[in-house]
Parts: C-alpha cells; sequence; structure tokens
C-alpha cells in the first residue's frame, strides 16, 4: 500500500482506488436520512417480505436498506475481490482481527448457569454474515474448528458469484451446511420465532453500516437474528474531521467535482452514538458485553489495534443480547 | 558476525532422493491420470530432514494446529536411518552439526529434545578462531565477552553451541512424532510427480498441489511444504528459482580420536578454527577424546586427502593447525608420506601446543567424506499453496555453523505462521496467509547467507593490505568485551 494513505480511513482508500465508480455513485441521486438521525428516531418496522431468489437480485422494497448505487459499486469491485495484491488487500490483512476481536469478546463473557445459551464452549457457532462480499470473513468463520455453520448474505449478485465460486476452492467449506451464501438483503430474511434455537450465535456486519441507507432500521433487523445471549459485530468507521475533509471539503467545496451534500461521510458513524443507541434498546448494559476496538492501517506493519482510535477511525464493535431479552 | 565454527550440515546431497518428473509449468490434468482420487491433507512434507521433521513435531505439538490432517514423505528409510540406542560412544557419524541455544530451545518447546541421546551431545563454551597467514587470533567465550566492571548475572549462559550428529536429531524429532502420532508416514517412498488438480463440477482443486507417490497413491495439499533439500523437486514444481553459486570448495569430513579430551577437559570444550587461503579448517570437540573435522579446501586437494592412507591424513590433519601455508601447499602435492615429511618439519615449527587443538590420534574407519560448497538463495519461501524450507529455501557456506540452524529457525516461523492462519480461519494455503513467513526468514536468511559468504571472500586472501585489516579487524573485536558478546548473542541465534 502507498503511504500517502496511510491516515486515511479505510473508506477512503477504497473510494480513491475506484475513482471512477465512486464518481458516478456520488453523482447518483440518493435519498439519505442523517445518521444520527436515524439511529435515534427510528420507528420504521423491517420488511418481513421473504421474497428469497437466489440467483437475481431482489426487488429492492421502499425501505429496504440497501442502496442501489452501492450495488453498482461492489459489482465493479466483484473480479478483484480475491486478487490479494488487488483492491480489497486491505481488507483480508484485516479479517485475522476480526476474529481476534470475536474471540476476545466470547471468552471475556463468564457463562454463568444463569445463561444456559451463553454460547457454551462445547457447543459450535453458528454464524450470520450480513453483507458478506465475496466472502472474506464468511470463508473464514466457516474454516474456524469452532464453527458449526455460517449463513453468508449480500445483495450484491455478481459479488455473490465471486464468493459462491472461490468456495469451491476449499473442500472443508463445500461439506454441506458449513457455508451458505444467500443472494438477498436483511429485511428478506426469516425473523427467528424461537430465537433460542433459530437464531444466530454471532451475526457480523463487517464495512456494512457505512454502505446502508438507514442504519437504525437496518441495525434492528440485525438485531432480530441474535440469540440471546449472542452477539452482534460489526467494523466501520467514525466520521471524523480527515475523512471529512478528504470526502467533503476538498471534493465538494474546494474542488467542486462532486455536486454539494451527496458525499458518502455522512454515513459514517461514530462509536459513541452505537453506545448510546443500543444502550436505549437495553442491550450490552452490564460490564463488557459493549466493547469498542481501534484498528490502524500502518504501512509497513499492517493492521494494528489502537486504543482509542475507535473515535477517529476504523473501529470493531461488538454488543451481546441479553440472556433474558 | 564473527566467525562462527563450522557444522557439518554437510547435506551435500539432497536427503530424499526423488525421481523429478515435477513440471515447471502447472497444467492442469484431466482424465489422462486414471489414479484413485486424492486423499485431501492440509499439510504435506515432502523430506524427512530436521527443517521438515521439526516443522510437523511443532505443528501436532501444538493444541491450536494438533487438528490439521498432515502427512510426511521421505524418500529414504527413515527406520533404517535412525541413531541405535545402544550406539557405541567411540564412533561417531561424520554428520555432525553445531545447534545453537535458540535451535535446541525450539526444539525443547516442541517436546524433541528429551528424546536426544544425550550423551553424544557435546556442549562447547569456547571458540579459537585465527588466521593461517597472519595468525591473528579470536577467541570466544561468555566470561571474556562480558562487559568490564559489570558482574556476571547467574543465568548468563556458558555454552557457545551444542554439537550433535544430525542422526541424533532426527531421531529424537521421529520418537517426539512417534510420540505425538496423527502423521501419515509415508517412508521409503518417493515423489513420482506433482502437478495441479483439476476443476470439477463439485470442487475447483486448480490450485491446489496433487503429490503421486511410488506406492500409487496420491495426496492433495492445502500446503506442500517443501522441505526437500538443495535440489527441492517441490520448489521446481513451484517455478520458484534459486540463485547462487558453487565456491569450487569440497568440504573434507572425518570422525576423529585426540589424544585427550581437550586442554579445558571435559567440562570446558574447545571449539577450533583456522582460516586458510584454500578455506577454514575446523575441529569440533564431541564427548570423550572425539572430535569431528570439516576441511574446507579445493576440490582437488579434497581429493588428495581422501586418498590417503590413514596416518597420512591424520598428519594433514595436525599439519594443517600448524604448519605454514607454503609447507601445506607442498605436502598436498606428495601422493603419499605425508607423515615422516610433516615430522620432520614440525621440528622446525614453533607452536603454542596449549592454544591448537590436541593432536589428532587416529581417524574413524570410513568417515573420511566430502560435499561440495554452495551458495543458493530461492528468490521466495512461499507460492501458492507451497513454503520452502531449510535447505529447500537456503544453502549457506559451513564456516559459521548455520545452515542447519536456519532450517529450524524456518520451521519454527512457518509453524507460527500456520498457526496464526488456523486460528484466524485464514486457508493456510494462500499466499496471504504466508507473507508473514517469509516477511520473518527471508531478510534474516539473506544477512546470513551474506556474511558467510563475504567471511569466505576475506579469509581467500593470502597476501596484500587485507590480510592486515583483516588481521587488524579481528584483534579489534577480540579486545572489546561487549562487542564480542554482541556478536555471539547473534551468533547464538538470540536477540
Amino acid at each position: 500500500m502507498r503511504s500517502s494513505r496511510s491516515l486515511y480511513s479505510l473508506r477512503a482508500i477504497r473510494q480513491s482506488s475506484f475513482t471512477n465508480s465512486s464518481r458516478s455513485l456520488r453523482n447518483a441521486p440518493v435519498a439519505r436520512i442523517a445518521p444520527v438521525q436515524t439511529l435515534r428516531h427510528s420507528s420504521s418496522t423491517p420488511n418481513t417480505n421473504t421474497n428469497k431468489t437466489s440467483t437475481s437480485p431482489p426487488p429492492t422494497p421502499p425501505n429496504s436498506s440497501v442502496d442501489p448505487t452501492e450495488v453498482t459499486h461492489f459489482n465493479a469491485l466483484a473480479s478483484s475481490w480475491w486478487d490479494p495484491h488487488g483492491p480489497s488487500r486491505l481488507l483480508h490483512l484485516m479479517n485475522p482481527l476480526r476474529h481476534t476481536f470475536i474471540s476476545r469478546c466470547l471468552n471475556g463473557t463468564p457463562h454463568t448457569s444463569k445463561a444456559p445459551s451463553a454460547l457454551p464452549t462445547e457447543n459450535k457457532l453458528r454464524y450470520l454474515d450480513i453483507g458478506c462480499g465475496g466472502g472474506i470473513f464468511a470463508e473464514s468463520a466457516a474454516r474456524l474448528p469452532t464453527t458449526a455453520s455460517v449463513t453468508a448474505i449480500d445483495p450484491t449478485p455478481s459479488v455473490l458469484a465471486i464468493a459462491e465460486s472461490h468456495k469451491r476452492r476449499d473442500p472443508t467449506l463445500t461439506s454441506p451446511g458449513r457455508l451458505t451464501y444467500l443472494n438477498t438483503s436483511i429485511e428478506h430474511l426469516p425473523i427467528p420465532q424461537k430465537p433460542q434455537e433459530d437464531a444466530y450465535d454471532i451475526v457480523s456486519v463487517f464495512e456494512v453500516l457505512e454502505h446502508v441507507s438507514a442504519p437504525g432500521p437496518f441495525l434492528e433487523m440485525a438485531m432480530k437474528q441474535v440469540k440471546p445471549g449472542g452477539w452482534l459485530v460489526m467494523s466501520t468507521i467514525a466520521r471524523t474531521w480527515t475523512s471529512w475533509l478528504v470526502t467533503n471539503v476538498m471534493a465538494e467545496d474546494v474542488l467542486g467535482i462532486v455536486p454539494k451534500g451527496t458525499h458518502e461521510w455522512s454515513k459514517y458513524v461514530n462509536e459513541a452514538e452505537l453506545r448510546a443507541w443500543f444502550l436505549e434498546r437495553g442491550w450490552g448494559r452490564i460490564g463488557n458485553e459493549m466493547r469498542a476496538q481501534g484498528v490502524m492501517y500502518i504501512p509497513g506493519f499492517g493492521w494494528k489495534e489502537v486504543s482509542g482510535s475507535e473515535e477517529w477511525g476504523n473501529y470493531f464493535f461488538a454488543v451481546r443480547r441479553p440472556v433474558e431479552q | 558476525m564473527p566467525p562462527r565454527f563450522q557444522l557439518g550440515a554437510h547435506r551435500g546431497v539432497s536427503p530424499t532422493n526423488f525421481i523429478i518428473r515435477c513440471r515447471v509449468r502447472p497444467q492442469r490434468r484431466f482424465a489422462s491420470s486414471s489414479t484413485e482420487t486424492p486423499e485431501i491433507y492440509d499439510v504435506v512434507c515432502v523430506g524427512g530432514g530436521p527443517a521438515g521433521l521439526s516443522l510437523l513435531a511443532g505443528l501436532k505439538a501444538s493444541p491450536a494446529t494438533n487438528g490439521l490432517k498432515v502427512a510426511l514423505i521421505e524418500g529414504q528409510d527413515l527406520q533404517k536411518n535412525r541413531l541405535q540406542k545402544d550406539a557405541s560412544l567411540e564412533s561417531f557419524s561424520n554428520r555432525c552439526s553445531s545447534l545453537t541455544p535458540a535451535s535446541v530451545k525450539n526444539l525443547q518447546e516442541i517436546g524433541a529434545w528429551r528424546h536426544v541421546h544425550a550423551s553424544r551431545v557435546q556442549p562447547y563454551q569456547e571458540m579459537q578462531v585465527w588466521d593461517g597467514v597472519s595468525d591473528a587470533r579470536i577467541s570466544f567465550d561468555w566470561e571474556s565477552a562480558r562487559t568490564p566492571f559489570i558482574p556476571r548475572k547467574p543465568n548468563q549462559p556458558t555454552t557457545i553451541a551444542y554439537m550433535i550428529e544430525n542422526a541424533n536429531t532426527t531421531t529424537a524429532l521421529l520418537s517426539r512424532l512417534e510420540e505425538l502420532g496423527g502423521v501419515d508416514i509415508f517412508s521409503a517412498t518417493k515423489v513420482d510427480s506433482i502437478e495441479l488438480g483439476t476443476d470439477t463440477q463439485q470442487l475447483d482443486m486448480s490450485s491446489w498441489p496433487i503429490v503421486s507417490l511410488s506406492n500409487g497413491k496420491t495426496l492433495a495439499a492445502r500446503l506442500l511444504v517443501g522441505a526437500d533439500g538443495a535440489n527441492s523437486p517441490v520448489r521446481t514444481f513451484a517455478g520458484i528459482p534459486s540463485r547462487g553459486f558453487d565456491y569450487n570448495r569440497h568440504g573434507v569430513v572425518a570422525s576423529l580420536q585426540l589424544t585427550g579430551p581437550g586442554w579445558g577437559g571435559l567440562e570446558h570444550k574447545i571449539a577450533y578454527q583456522r582460516f586458510l587461503p584454500t578455506g577454514p579448517i575446523a575441529m569440533l570437540p564431541l564427548p570423550g577424546n572425539m572430535a569431528t573435522l570439516v576441511w574446507s579446501t579445493t576440490p582437488e586437494r579434497a581429493a588428495i586427502l581422501k586418498s590417503l592412507s590413514s596416518n597420512d591424513f591424520v598428519a594433514m590433519v595436525n599439519a594443517a593447525f600448524r604448519l605454514s601455508t607454503t609447507d601445506l601447499e607442498y605436502l598436498h602435492t606428495l601422493s603419499s608420506g605425508q607423515e615422516e615429511e610433516i615430522a620432520w618439519r614440525e621440528k622446525h615449527t614453533p607452536t603454542n601446543e596449549r592454544s591448537l587443538p590436541q593432536r589428532v590420534s587416529s581417524v574413524q574407519a570410513g568417515t573420511v567424506a566430502s560435499f561440495p560448497l554452495r551458495m543458493r538463495h530461492a528468490d521466495t519461501y512461499t507460492g501458492e499453496r507451497v513454503a520452502l524450507v531449510g535447505d529447500a529455501a537456503h544453502t549457506i557456506h559451513p564456516l559459521a555453523g548455520q545452515g542447519l540452524n536456519q532450517g529450524q529457525g524456518d520451521a519454527a516461523a512457518l509453524f507460527r505462521t500456520i498457526s496464526h492462519a488456523v486460528s484466524t480461519g485464514q486457508d493456510i494455503g494462500s499466499t496471504l496467509a504466508l507473507e508473514s513467513y517469509n516477511e520473518e526468514r527471508y531478510a534474516e536468511n539473506n544477512a546470513m547467507l551474506g556474511v558467510c559468504d563475504k567471511l569466505h571472500r576475506l579469509y581467500s586472501v593470502e597476501s596484500g593490505p587485507l590480510v592486515g585489516l583483516r588481521s587488524l579487524g579481528l584483534r579489534a573485536v577480540d579486545a572489546v568485551g561487549p562487542l564480542k558478546g554482541f556478536f555471539m548473542g547473534r551468533a547464538a541465534g538470540g536477540a
């Protein structure tokens, strides 16, 4: 990676690597609600219509979390997804840290007798990966010996085709039920009726929050998929002066290459906003059941955990569903 | 880096004698081969030398990685080459190595060190190195290497390195593997071919190496480890070039009996190395009165030495530590009668016997052998689903005794890389997962290869200002304790 990109957020790197597609994306008319508002006052109910067709893109419901321009953007990225030196290299390099973070969440939570469903170590884990892309995280989760199954969903058909094709390269992943890809969005996924049994131990939302139209309703739908005592794990980027300077001031005000007010930057979510939002809904109230970890890419050294950097850069965030909820 | 002692990782020949039919250009195999469906393995290690065995023992000894399905393929019969339990202490293999404390620590960590025949291992506490042209000398021991006025720490090591037969190391590693279990060992089995798999409807194995064995079995490898020596068929399969040159030198080895246990007695063993313009000659201590010889010299002189009678050979070894380079040059022109000639010349050459290795009294029958010295370095240690360790990745001049230790360092680093990949769900054969192994080892090995190469070149010079300069450098390092300590620490494999 070129060192000039070191201080930029991952999001910024992705955009600069794909100037063309990013531009068309920025020029597209996109209706958007400011994330803070959405998070605080969201009242929209998720669409529970389960119209699942696995190959064609699902019809986008009026209140869908899927931003159609994002789908176009990731279609353009699809072919290079698994190239170790391609534009997704930083995501590949970040992936091991996600597992370190999840392990810390699981190990840091005492499995009390009051919480029979709270991820006993002898039971293998069920994962739901929302916005799986080419399957970087989904594949790695499915390979872990502690994993029972991984269900991975993404609304972009071409990236999912890449994921399916790459999965065939590893016999461990093709064993029945180990890793299932669904070309769908979260609102088309059936809501578990008996969360103790059919919900997921770990629901992951990696580098997705900054791509959805309305994070509030999106997260509420994701929460319904989490087993009581299970974890919702995500990663995103804080809205910071660095990312604002690069994407808003430079691109819009100074250079004027992008119409004012169309920027992705406003989709970024800050750690404190997430924290407050989950607390309001009764999640993560006990001790270490809500965690954050800032991570930074340092050229020559790779991704490093940098405590405190969750306030201004890339970060992981995890919250545990209360056992009794 | 000071000149260190020779190991005799005399692995001039590849440990596994393969029938090489590997295809350099990966080709897809269609219905051409009618063999059974390959059995799928996580790690297939080709070559049962110290590096390969050390890697497998590490993988099986660790809870994080012992669930991996692992196979070992070795062309020779592993059981036949084992060191016998009742082996005599009067007889030693001519293939010995100097294990650094770092290598020994690694062998301890993977649980193999307690399986070695301890009575056949000789730690040494001091090294004497001198210039055959100018007689400038440097001595290494932890006592003289310390900083003045700072008292010696109780945990400071006294051992510089451990002399051990290669067979002892591999036998210990095999015993450890048997104790751990879970490795499918194909011994006395050759690799017939390595080809890439095919893309079928269900599975795309086109990135997986498929190894066909002489017993008819085929193995598919998530990660194929080339621990298969300097002529590595795995490296050829991966299309990784290996660059370097031949030194036009041979290493003459032999197991020797000395007139005593050494000037320091049994408790303080000393290794000796004299740099001659044709190459260094080293005498390394073994238990009791035994020692092992590694004499780097021209192929012509090596041939003469190997043709000599026992008495003449013994006389030549004694002379090589004592007589002038002019005398030695003359002695190599005789086809026999060196013993008498040397006896006469030594009378006229004043020596301080206590600064030289004790005299050789006899050479163990059948142990005089030689191997060509080479320098090779693979362009990279990793490819898709391929990793190289040990001599498959690098071949070094033996003057610093680092060859086998580098292989142990490779094995330990590759184990760490695999372990991290497994715990984070990475495909252990992917180039991304293997990157850290290459990063950790390449630069370090390259530096060591370079230093040893430069030392060889520096001491090949017979006259002129370089001789003065190198002698000055040697004396300077010898005079400054902390500087010497730094060199010794690096040579010991520590930080």
